[in-house]
């Protein structure tokens, strides 16, 4: 599981769109976004020449959002496979933005292919999206 | 010729790596080797590709510290080396914080407040 947090200086109801509405998310990650942000409805991004693929679970303005995320044609982390929650608390006038990506396949001493290869598929699709 | 040895050359790092894991072939190759080392014929006989490029792939994967070599007689014997994806990790360990940094950035850019309102 990752988890990571940032403190943002804008209240959640400003931060909570930038993870709903296309225009926004791709001012932070990915270069294009297709989004539908209610439960079952479609998360996709592109990085690049990799994508993630999922669907949101959980969608309560402003404070929590709950999405799936896999990469398309990998055996393991196929679309929906793995999970990010994300929570946006209120303090003071600023948000703390907590996420926590978990059911990755481990990085290390994978113990079937399938855990391998969409470790991989992650690895290299994280590092496009963070260039 | 110089005779071929375990260790990867040294311009391994995670730009690399990461290049020689963006091809499919490549990361078959990877799941073939994980468990058990084998020989480059046998390697190739998993795939329909010529002999030279399975060993092309091959060059590129112990370039990046991915594969290593063994001689044994005549046959070069290939194996995972899996300490070389630990700059890896590091980096799928840096995705969500460096992408947080950019929210925050993008959201502080497009909604600024004034010096005396901002915390300490």
């Amino acid at each position: 599981m990752i988890n990571a947090s940032v403190r943002i200086a804008a209240p959640p109801d400003v931060v909570f769109p930038y993870f709903t509405d296309p225009h926004l998310m791709v001012t932070w990650i990915g270069e294009r976004a297709d989004l539908d942000a209610r439960p079952g409805g479609t998360f996709a991004i592109d990085f690049g020449a990799t994508a993630a693929r999922g669907s949101y679970v959980v969608v309560e303005p402003p404070h929590r959002l709950v999405f799936t995320w896999g990469v398309p044609h990998d055996d393991a982390l196929l679309p929906g496979s793995s999970t990010v929650e994300v929570e946006l608390v209120s303090d003071g006038d600023d948000t703390i933005v907590n996420l926590s990506h978990r059911d990755l396949p481990p990085a290390r001493e994978p113990s079937h292919r399938e855990g391998w290869d969409g470790c991989l598929a992650a690895l290299v699709g994280a590092a496009r999206g963070a260039r | 010729m110089t005779p071929a040895r375990g260790e990867p050359e040294a311009l391994v790092g995670p730009d690399a790596v990461l290049r020689a894991l963006a091809d499919p072939h490549r990361r078959q190759i990877l799941r073939l080797v994980q468990h058990s080392e084998l020989p480059a014929g046998q390697i190739a006989a998993h795939f329909d590709l010529t002999q030279q490029a399975v060993s092309q792939h091959l060059t590129v994967l112990k370039r990046a510290g991915l594969l290593a070599e063994r001689r044994d007689g005549t046959r070069r014997l290939y194996s995972l080396r899996s300490e070389s994806l630990e700059p890896l990790r590091t980096l799928l360990d840096e995705f969500w914080p460096d992408a947080l940094a950019r929210l925050k950035q993008s959201v502080e850019r497009a909604h600024p407040r004034t010096e005396r309102r901002r915390r300490t």
